[in-house]
């Protein structure tokens, strides 16, 4: 599928979630989001018009004026700009199954959500939210926690918290990214690990008794798809919510995710010329691809 | 004529209508109303006089046998014209009306030619016979009289007539020919058969040419007026019809002088261009609409150029093929090539500029090529035009700026080969870099490094903060006496030459959109779709701040930047995305990528005189150093300079050429009074002035690099190949990123000297190559992190020297930021005359928070808004200028008190040079912010899919 759907998704006019191709029959969105974006536009709440969304207090707590930058009043382009950075690199990454979008209120915040499509957790559609701390690159791996707690060995039965630090023991710029983070959400749920566990009972469970370790895991998945089409914990116009598949809504959001095409925004540039390339690939020549060339 | 128009053209050749002929044509007042039969009666009395005459054995002489012909003769053609044939019944074919019928069957016409052929065709006659077809042609609405032989064959005997080489088609009466084939093409286009006929009829008729009409037009391809444009219209629609038609297209190829005489006729109307473009501003940089719409020449070649670019859109493969190959070899090659490398600089000013225009002008993707083989490829004296108009960007300020303006239209167009040739085939080997470094080649600045490092370059004393209330105060006086703007007066005085800043950054959209006329509303000021003559980001907020405040913060507009840093790179990643290769160093793979040339060895002009071509420019003021002082003494033409002599010639003599022309202008200005800035400029280079601190500071800028250091060797394949017309003297493994990067950052590390005008054409190019996404490219220029080879000079080096140079500046005129919040508040002030003098060009948000936008309306558009009357366009042309000027004067005054009327052109040369460097500081700072804010949004670009993958 060329259809990026992390574009696709922002492409939509409202907001949100769809599941994958063969998915989606069931849920979908329902809220409007706030006419904020442009069509077509990144989802990171994109500029600090007035840094709101790194400065004003959300009831995350998390954050707090960046500490970043040399330069004061560029500090938060740096943080915001780091963090579309990110993202922009979980859009090229092309996470089976994973979906991502940072919320209105802070960029620090993103809400996500997972569709498991084999193994133990087949079925399992999971909403998380991860937690990036406002001084990133240089602080603690990003929290993250999925809104009803699973039952798996890594997740805390209370929190919902994933375990995420034993993958990143240090969070190293440069060479640890969020979506390594994303990916490790998912690898989990395809290669249990029981060592040191969050929840000791699943993992007791899981070396014991498999059977009664899977029909709980059944279990943990119906809950959480039963609750799937609830608000949003969040409150935020861009939290991820589903509702039932509803044609008079979804058909033409459907239908525009999959024909969107994406093209630069400029409005006054058309039709202009450009981009030509005569270059035959590998020959490294100016006009080479070229058939006749005038003789001179 | 802009690429944005994309004419095209057969929408525009609207037949004339009937209406339109009325008293013109052969007074057609017969019964034409009437019903059908009395028609034909009418036609049939007046037959039967006609035919009368016609059957006399002599034929007659006299003129009362004549004038009965052509009275019947005009009656019996109206009818005919008028004649609407029945509608037929079963959808069949339609029948033919009675009179066509009549005709047909007695053969009239052909009679009727033949007759006044065999009397001898008097002029009197054949003009009154071509406009009696031409009526009949085009009023016959009805009926496709053209299919008819007994119509079409009677046509071709009397234009055969007028390509008779003893006939001939007196001149009188090329206005009607013209006329009738433009009505027989129209005609030909409506019904394609026709075509196909008068291609096969011919040969029986007129033996050697069997497309006649074609041949009757070509004489009129380039000429003036109303005539010209009816030909050429006339071939446009040929050319549509034979577009599908193989052997009509052969034929023209093959047969005809269509493409030869339409290349030589450009190379003939190239020539009668003025030979030095008359400037006005000091600004100047570029033919825009507005600077040739004047110039009747250039408007005539503009004509011709359009023409060939619409039938290279619209022909058969075969004639365009044809034509662009004429076009190379008939026009480029024997006479652009030529008038790229004369000897005086007016001259290789103005064939640069109007290469530019050609450029700017060209839509068709093919011709556009053609132009491109030329400019990349063709060696003129052993050097490429590419070498050729690379070495002008060192050159003096006028010609640099328009050298730098038709780079900024290559760069422009994001085309591979251009940029391969220019500066990628440079980096492809991956020598400029420490081999351990080449996996950061594709690095992004995630966390914004680089533009952090970008912004810690500005300089601490350009960090003001807004000014206080008082110096407000202040300033207001200083507004009045420079002549406050007023939305009211009828030409508001504007303020000063960074006023033009706006005119000046603005691309040359060339306001004419297909209506020809100036934008009448602020808001078409950037036509809707302004082709290439928009680089990738002409938009971006050049080096302007907000006008919130009377001052520029140094940290304001931020914003507006990254803004204008996604769209710019958006764009380029687009116009991209169907390039061979991503470029990031390892595809193409750096040890395949042949060596690319080594740099010149010698170059004069480029090498070894660099600082002689800033002599003249913007106030450089430097001395001359001795090595030109010694040139200026010497008798020019002397074959003085070091260099190889094989390929250098042109640049030598152009070089010595300029300096003849220095000479005497130093001579000849040196004795008056230099009062205005101009003269002081040049003034410069004859007086002795004291070296200044900064010259001695630092020595003539070498844009070459630095002799090898010796650990560079090894690093990169050897250099096996090199243009054998170049010695190979250095060692082989010296990296080398390319002419073009060698001589913008020299360019650019003379900031401090350069014009402001210069300096905002030098950035502009710098910040549109660093939107190129290719890792490259885009890792050499931004990321500051990046090792090079000690060699390599980067551009954070080229850019932390300026830093110093300002500081240094700075430091040594204790007044500095005083002038320094003036040259801002300038050029704020600029941004809001033009905002005040279109208020509805723009949301209020905007204007408020940018002076960004301020080059939007611009001069150039309130000249274009006079644009109904030629002569006042011109007169509003000049008024503004004059403004401009005036106002220059003023901030100059103002700016530097006492330095400028004292009348001593010590005090003016010095003048001068503190201006152009307080501009630089602005526009430096501005720069680095640019840069900044392309660094960061080049992290959060996505890339596009090739266009192939995203059709699937």
């Amino acid at each position: 599928m060329n259809l990026n759907p992390f574009w696709s998704m922002s492409a939509n006019t409202s907001r949100k979630q769809r599941t994958d191709s063969e998915e989606q029959s069931g849920h979908s969105e329902q809220r409007a989001s706030p006419a904020r974006l442009p069509f077509g536009k990144k989802q990171l709440p994109p500029i600090p018009k007035n840094a709101a969304p790194i400065t004003k207090p959300a009831s995350t707590g998390t954050l707090a004026p960046s500490a970043n930058g040399t330069h004061a009043s560029y500090g938060p382009f740096y943080l915001e700009y780091s963090l579309l950075a990110e993202f922009t690199l979980v859009i090229k990454q092309k996470l089976p199954g994973i979906y991502v979008q940072p919320s209105y209120k802070s960029a620090l915040m993103w809400f996500g959500v997972i569709f498991i499509r084999h193994g133990l957790y087949q079925d399992g559609v999971f909403k998380f939210t991860v937690y990036i701390p406002d001084n990133y690159p240089d602080g603690e791996c990003p929290k993250l926690v999925f809104d009803i707690p699973v039952f798996h060995p890594l997740v805390d039965p209370v929190s919902g918290e994933l375990d995420v630090r034993r993958a990143f023991t240090k969070w190293r710029r440069n060479h640890n990214h969020i979506w390594q983070v994303l990916m490790y959400a998912r690898t989990i749920f395809y290669k249990i690990n029981t060592t040191e566990p969050l929840n000791p009972e699943a993992a007791v469970l899981y070396e014991k008794d498999v059977q009664l370790f899977k029909s709980k895991v059944v279990d943990s998945v119906k809950l959480c798809n039963s609750h799937l089409f609830d608000q949003p914990k969040m409150d935020d116009p861009y939290a991820i919510s589903f509702s039932p598949w509803n044609p008079a809504v979804h058909e033409e959001a459907k239908e525009r995710m999959f024909t969107y095409k994406r093209r630069p925004d400029d409005h006054h540039k058309g039709t202009q010329v450009s981009g030509l390339s005569w270059v035959k690939p590998g020959s490294m020549q100016p006009f080479s691809k070229d058939d006749s060339p005038p003789q001179s | 004529m802009e690429r944005d128009k994309n004419p095209h053209w057969l929408s525009r050749l609207n037949p004339r209508g009937p209406g339109s002929r009325t008293g013109r044509s052969a007074a057609p007042s017969g019964p034409c109303t009437a019903d059908p039969e009395t028609c034909l009666m009418v036609f049939e009395n007046h037959w039967r006089q006609v035919s009368w005459v016609l059957e006399q054995q002599e034929p007659s002489s006299s003129s009362d046998d004549l004038t009965a012909v052509r009275n019947h003769t005009d009656q019996m053609l109206c009818l005919l014209a008028e004649e609407r044939p029945a509608e037929s019944a079963e959808g069949g074919a339609a029948p033919m009306g009675p009179i066509l019928e009549l005709v047909v069957t007695e053969n009239i016409l052909e009679r009727l030619v033949q007759w006044h052929l065999r009397r001898g065709l008097d002029s009197d006659s054949q003009g009154a016979l071509l406009k009696l077809f031409e009526m009949l042609i085009g009023q016959s609405q009805q009926q496709p009289l053209l299919q008819h032989t007994a119509v079409l064959h009677p046509l071709l005997r009397l234009l055969g007539a007028c390509a008779d080489p003893d006939l001939g088609c007196p001149l009188a009466l090329e206005n009607s020919l013209v006329l009738l084939l433009n009505q027989i093409c129209v005609s030909m286009a409506r019904q394609p058969v026709v075509l196909e006929m008068l291609f096969r009829a011919a040969p029986a008729q007129q033996g050697s040419t069997n497309l006649l009409i074609f041949s009757l037009l070509v004489p009129f391809i380039h000429r003036d007026g109303a005539i010209g444009q009816q030909a050429r219209d006339a071939l446009l629609l040929v050319m549509a019809a034979s577009a599908s038609n193989e052997a009509v297209a052969r034929y023209i190829a093959e047969n005809s002088y269509f493409c030869p005489v339409l290349a030589t006729g450009l190379s003939a109307l190239y020539s009668s261009l003025p030979r030095k473009i008359e400037v006005r501003g000091d600004d100047w940089h570029a033919l825009r609409r507005e600077d040739w719409m004047s110039v009747s020449s250039l408007v005539l070649f503009m004509n011709s150029l359009e023409f060939c670019n619409a039938v290279v859109q619209i022909a058969h493969p075969l004639v365009r093929s044809q034509l662009l190959d004429y076009l190379h070899n008939g026009f480029l090659v024997p006479v652009m090539g030529p008038a790229l490398h004369k000897s005086s600089v007016d001259e290789m000013i103005a064939s640069t500029a109007y290469l530019d225009l050609f450029l700017r002008s060209v839509s068709e993707t093919s011709l556009l090529k053609t132009f491109l083989r030329f400019i990349l490829l063709h060696r003129h004296d052993n050097d490429t035009i590419l070498d050729t108009l690379l070495t002008r960007i060192s050159s003096n300020s006028r010609l640099c700026m328009v050298s730098l303006s038709l780079f900024r239209t290559l760069l422009s167009l994001n085309c591979e080969d251009v940029m391969l040739q220019l500066v990628l085939r440079y980096l492809l080997p991956c020598t400029h870099v420490m081999l351990s470094q080449r996996q950061a080649i594709r690095v992004t600045d995630l966390y914004g490094k680089s533009a952090d490092k970008f912004l810690s370059l500005i300089p601490e004393c350009c960090r003001l903060n807004a000014a206080s209330s008082a110096e407000r105060d202040e300033d207001g006086a200083f507004w009045g006496k420079g002549g406050h703007p007023s939305i009211e007066s009828p030409a508001p005085p504007r303020p000063s030459t960074p006023s033009r800043l706006a005119f000046f950054i603005r691309q040359q959209s060339s306001g004419g959109g297909p209506g020809g006329g100036g934008p009448s509303t602020p808001t078409s000021t950037e036509p809707p779709q302004s082709g290439a003559s928009h680089p990738p980001c002409p938009d971006s907020p050049m080096h302007q701040q907000l006008a919130n405040t009377e001052c520029l913060d140094w940290d304001s507009g931020y914003l507006e930047y990254l803004k204008d840093s996604r769209q710019g790179i958006e764009i380029c990643s687009w116009a991209c995305r169907d390039w061979s290769a991503p470029y990031d160093g390892e595809n193409p793979s750096p040890n395949v990528a042949a060596p690319p040339p080594p740099p010149p060895t010698s170059n004069p002009t480029m090498a070894m005189f660099p600082e002689h071509f800033s002599l003249q420019q913007g106030g450089s003021g430097s001395t001359p150093p001795p090595g030109q002082q010694r040139l200026l003494e010497q008798a020019p033409g002397e074959p003085q300079l070091p260099g190889d002599s094989n390929g250098q010639g042109i640049s030598i003599e152009a070089f010595t050429q300029e300096l003849r022309e220095l000479e005497d202008r130093v001579r000849e200005r040196g004795r008056a009074a230099c009062q205005q800035e101009e003269t002081a400029r040049e003034c410069l280079s004859s007086e002795r002035r004291q070296p200044q601190q900064e010259e001695e500071q630092q020595p003539p800028s070498v844009p070459e690099p630095k002799p090898p250091t010796g650990d560079t060797k090894g690093d990169g394949p050897a250099l096996v190949f090199g243009s054998p017309a170049r010695p190979l003297n250095k060692p082989a493994s010296q990296p080398y990123t390319g002419p073009f990067m060698v001589v913008l950052f020299a360019k650019l590390e003379n900031m401090l000297q350069n014009s402001l005008y210069v300096n905002i054409l030098l950035t502009g190019i710098v910040a549109q190559l660093a939107c190129y996404p290719q890792p490259l490219l885009r890792s050499f220029l931004l990321n500051t992190n990046m090792v090079f080879q000690p060699s390599v000079k980067s551009l954070i080096q080229v850019l932390g020297s300026v830093k110093n140079r300002i500081e240094a500046f700075a430091a040594s005129h204790e007044d500095f930021p005083a002038m320094l919040k003036k040259a801002q508040q300038y050029l704020v002030a600029r941004g809001k005359v033009d905002w005040a003098d279109s208020p509805a060009a723009v949301p209020n948000l905007r204007r408020s928070d940018s002076l960004v936008k301020s080059r939007k309306p611009s001069l150039g558009e309130l000249i274009l808004r006079h644009t109904n009357s030629p002569t006042r366009a011109r007169h509003a042309a000049q008024l503004a200028l004059a403004h401009v000027r005036d106002g220059g004067q003023s901030l100059h005054s103002a700016l530097f008190k006492g330095g400028a009327g004292a009348g001593s052109l010590e005090k003016q040369a010095e003048a001068l040079r503190v201006k152009n460097a307080v501009y630089c500081a602005v526009v430096f700072c501005e720069f680095l912010k640019e840069l900044a804010a392309l660094a960061q949004e080049h992290a959060v670009t996505l890339p596009f899919p090739h266009s192939q993958e995203a059709e699937e």
